[in-house]
């Protein structure tokens, strides 16, 4: 990994579900530590209901978190109270959202967000460079005429381009870290492959890191470094992404990888046999998670919960049984 | 969702996608829209010129009444002259320069009530759902409360007793008593909004609350908020005409109500003077006639759903005409090993302006116990094919189906009406649809739910049923003590399991799918796949299914049929279209996704966007996204053609083959 850019530590959000009566837990996230490195791509991958959502609100601030830190450049920022601090750090850190339909104000034009974004992230700028930059990054993420585009209402862009205005507001910031949420699973098949290359050429052009956080497995091998594995709350299995994905450690991993539909390759219907779906994590005793639905369950799993552990060359599982 | 349905009217309007040069240049603005919405609405066209009218009588009165409205220095109870148009009262007024006079203050008592109550419902509406908690409980009980209060009795007991019966006083009460209603609608739009990502993003890039809003949330209402301020305002001026009109308010201001309080004082139907009545009575009723014109017009410009009721009202010609397609099979009878034909059949939908074929002429057999998978993009026209087989169009799918037959037992399914279909329904054919969330009931059981199918379509006694509930329940891996859940008991593999089950209940011949996998995780969604594969091969029913994703169908489907902008690109045998694709949409779509296992290659995706189908473009429908487009792919529709068990609608099949 190159130099440490973001690291999270011990990171928990918990929610309070069900009646006044009988306050119950939602484990949402529990207890997850990794880091990113300055101009990584690293892919958060899970099924729905994982916590993978819940950590890129996490780290965008919009939910604080019951327990754990963020460490951004070195610097603790869960207890940030200046409004500057804060507004420093999330031109820092934009996310770019799932569904481009819902992401964008339609009563404005294009322009409103990327210029918002300016003036709020970098007020040394005039007018003048204002709008520059404003072409600047339509341009960049490949909305061109930058003039022309700009004037756009949001209804008048397809699905795409609506989300490469996302990726353009966020670029407004000067970030160093876009955390981009299911960018690509509400696109057309057709058009997901550029949105996918618009985030390398980002991050070859501009340097910037990204959290790619997705269902979609084959697209993290596509885009990712590192790859992260979320099952229940829990990080379950991180490592290079070729690595995890081509000989995956964890019982879940290997689910999951062995699920991806493939034209390519043979249909395996031996795991074919689980219809077993993510628990909801309420008020859970220690163990592990998937212990219901593992082929290679042994008894400590029932009553100790797995820790990562470092495997070699980058690699580290949550599991009492793989190698 | 029915995806293909919004898909196809969303992406009529798009311009082409991706890195791309977005051609063409910015027609309008948004007032431009909002001008042209208003000058096509009849309506808003009447509200606005009445509304035009009154302005000006307001603003200019000098000019325009001949006479000082309360000299009295005519003869009283002249008729109708050059010199008096509406005659003269009682005590010898003119009648015209008092009505001319009246419209001042009965437009500003409406205009200032109307803005108070607006005002007032954006406050209460708008924080009531932003801030949610408490302050969302004590704010609308306070507006429900003013609701269910009848507002008249209560406005002339409260004019009453207030002491100053000014003006102020007037607008301040009708104000203050208006605005529940808009606030209630402004509350439930923004919570609608509240969960919408660009608030979020909003919130992300640093805004302020007060930021997000006056200027993220506002905005985005403002229909809402001109609805409900013509709508406060139609009723302050009913409510002040009926105040002054009893004798609440100065009566000695010159406006509308008091004309009528001071007619009805003196008897002026009766004692000649008619107009002394009629001509206040007809200008409230027209002002209040132009708000609500207004109103109405706003509500049906800023709803589609009401457009599109409108649209429906209108004929859905004229079609363009369709010349049959070289159908690949011989006409005739339906032979014994084909369940379903579906021949040239075709789909319009009615736009603004002229119908849109989504649809376009599609022929195919469907084989006994065949698995036939529809792949393509949103709006190609999948789902409303799908929708058109099953003849479920109808709201929300408001097509039309243009052309075309489809055989099944015997019968085409396109003529025959719904009491027909009924019997067919379920027994012979039944549909999964997307989302079983939204298409299971969610205040019964399964087994309600189930007994409601079976009482419909069938005279089984109340143990038969039950006994044939557990058992497809069985049948799709559910166990049996789930009959008494309710559908948000259940997770969602199983709600989809569940759908599945309550479609086999009579065996059907054909179940047509609509992306029944398409809300569930990758490894429910292959058990689920798995699952439907073995109960077609037990039970032996043929299965249409729909989807975007070509690779998830990849080891099931017997035979794939490619769409593209309503029309059969390609179908061919599953396998054959994985290996050899014959259209070079189907060869796109293929190179599109990334792959888990094998080589890592750099996807390009396919450039571009399908076209409007408003305006099909005269040749191939793909030519302008198509990597091996010729001249002659633009000049000429390019036929269907029959190619070793093939069909492909491409000009250059034969050298992308190779």
């Amino acid at each position: 990994m190159t130099e440490e850019l973001l690291r999270t530590e011990g990171l928990t959000r918990y929610f309070r579900v069900g009646k006044l009566t009988r306050k119950r837990t939602l484990h949402a996230v529990d207890d997850v530590g990794f880091s990113i490195g300055r101009g990584e791509i690293v892919a958060l991958v899970g099924e729905s209901g994982s916590g993978k959502s819940t950590i890129a609100r996490l780290l965008a601030l919009l939910y604080r978190p019951t327990r754990g830190e963020i460490w951004f450049e070195g610097k603790p920022i869960t207890r940030l109270k200046s409004r500057n601090a804060k507004l420093a750090y999330s031109g820092n850190v934009p996310m770019v959202f799932q569904d481009p339909y819902s992401s964008i104000n339609p009563a404005y034009r294009v322009s409103h967000g990327i210029l918002r974004g300016i003036k709020l992230h970098r007020p040394e700028l005039s007018r003048r460079q204002q709008y520059a930059e404003l072409d600047r990054v339509l341009d960049t993420v490949g909305l061109v005429p930058a003039r022309d585009t700009r004037r756009r209402f949001p209804y008048e862009l397809s699905g795409g381009q609506r989300q490469r205005v996302g990726f353009a507001q966020a670029l407004a910031f000067r970030p160093k870290l876009i955390i981009a949420d299911e960018p690509v699973s509400m696109l057309d098949v057709s058009i997901r492959a550029g949105v996918l290359n618009l985030m390398a050429e980002l991050r070859a052009q501009e340097g910037v890191s990204f959290l790619y956080i997705t269902h979609d497995v084959a697209s993290a091998r596509y885009l990712a470094d590192r790859v992260l594995v979320m099952y229940a709350g829990h990080l379950v299995e991180q490592g290079p992404a070729e690595d995890v994905l081509q000989q995956p450690k964890h019982p879940y991993t290997q689910l999951l990888v062995s699920a991806v539909p493939d034209p390519r390759a043979e249909l395996r219907l031996a795991d074919a046999r689980d219809v077993g779906e993510p628990p909801k994590v309420i008020d859970p005793k220690p163990g592990c998670r998937f212990r219901q639905r593992c082929p290679l369950a042994i008894a400590r799993c029932e009553t100790e919960t797995p820790q990562l552990r470092e495997l070699g060359d980058g690699r580290r599982v949550a599991c009492h049984v793989a190698e | 969702m029915s995806t293909s349905s919004v898909g196809a009217t969303d992406q009529l309007a798009t311009p082409p996608v991706g890195p791309a040069p977005i051609v063409g240049e910015i027609k309008h603005g948004r007032w431009g829209d909002v001008w042209r919405a208003i000058s096509r609405n009849r309506k808003a066209v009447v509200g606005v010129l009445l509304m035009l009218v009154f302005f000006v009588l307001a603003i200019f009165p000098g000019q325009i009444a001949p006479y000082d409205p309360a000299a009295t220095i005519f003869p009283p109870a002249l008729g109708v002259s050059w010199h008096h148009l509406l005659g003269t009262t009682a005590y010898g007024q003119d009648i015209f320069s008092q009505v001319v006079w009246g419209t001042r203050l009965s437009l500003v008592i409406a205009l200032a009530a109307g803005a108070l109550a607006t005002v007032l419902a954006v406050l209460v509406g708008v924080s009531a759902a932003y801030l949610g908690g408490v302050t969302d409980g004590v704010l609308s009980l306070i507006t429900d409360v003013i609701l269910v209060i009848p507002i008249f009795p209560l406005v002339i007991v409260i004019a009453a007793y207030s002491k100053s019966s000014g003006l102020g006083t007037l607008v301040i009460v009708l104000g203050a008593l208006g605005w529940s209603y808009g606030a209630r609608q402004l509350r439930s739009q923004t919570l609608s909004l509240r969960t919408r990502e660009f608030l979020e993003a909003a919130r992300v890039r640093g805004e302020r609350p007060i930021y997000v809003i006056l200027f993220e949330i506002l905005p985005t209402m403002t229909s809402l908020i001109v609805a409900s301020f013509l709508g406060a305002a139609l009723y302050a001026v009913l409510t002040a005409a009926g105040l002054q009109f009893i004798g609440l308010g100065d009566p000695n201001s010159q406006s509308w109500g008091t004309m009528l309080y001071w007619a009805e004082n003196n008897e002026a139907l009766g004692a000649g003077m008619p107009l002394w009545a009629i001509a206040p009575g007809v200008c409230v009723a027209l002002l209040g006639a132009s708000f609500a014109l207004l109103n109405y017009a706003f509500d049906e410009i800023s709803s589609p759903a009401l457009r599109v009721r409108r649209l429906e009202r209108k004929r859905l010609r004229p079609v363009p005409e369709l010349q049959p397609e070289h159908t690949p099979f011989e006409p005739g009878e339906q032979s014994q090993d084909v369940v379903l034909r579906v021949q040239d059949l075709s789909v319009a939908y009615a736009t603004e302006t002229a119908p849109v074929v989504a649809v376009d002429r599609v022929s195919f057999d469907l084989g006994n116990q065949e698995f036939l998978a529809i792949v393509g993009e949103s709006g190609c026209g999948k789902s409303t094919l799908l929708y058109a087989i099953a003849r479920l169009l109808g709201a929300p799918m408001a097509g039309e189906i243009i052309g075309g037959r489809v055989l099944f037992q015997g019968s085409d399914l396109v003529l025959l009406k719904d009491e027909e279909l009924r019997p067919l329904r379920w027994r012979n054919l039944s549909v999964v649809m997307q989302s079983a969330m939204n298409a299971l009931n969610p205040v019964l059981t399964v087994a309600e739910q189930m007994r409601d199918a079976c009482e419909a379509h069938s005279d089984m006694s109340k143990a038969e049923i039950e006994a044939r509930s557990r058992e497809v329940l069985r049948l799709v891996s559910i166990d049996p003590v789930h009959l008494h859940s309710y559908p948000h008991q259940l997770s969602g593999g199983m709600r989809q399991r569940a759908m599945i089950a309550m479609a086999l209940l009579f065996t059907p011949d054909l179940v047509i799918m609509d992306e029944p996998t398409s809300a569930l995780d990758v490894v429910a969604q292959r058990s689920l796949m798995v699952q439907i594969k073995e109960l077609q091969e037990q039970l032996g029913f043929a299965v249409i299914f729909v989807t975007h994703d070509m690779s998830l169908v990849s080891h099931f489907s017997d035979r794939l049929l490619v769409m593209y902008a309503g029309q059969i690109a390609e179908l061919s045998p599953t396998e054959q279209l994985f290996t050899r694709p014959l259209h070079p949409y189907s060869r796109g779509l293929l190179d599109a996704f990334p792959s888990i296992h094998g080589e890592k290659v750099r996807l390009e995706g396919i450039p571009g966007s399908p076209p409007d189908l408003h305006h099909p473009p005269a040749g191939c429908r793909f030519a302008a996204r198509c990597p091996l487009v010729q001249d002659r792919c633009i000049e000429t529709e390019v036929p269907l053609v029959a190619v070793n068990g093939s069909l492909v609608r491409c000009l250059r099949h034969g050298e992308l083959a190779k």
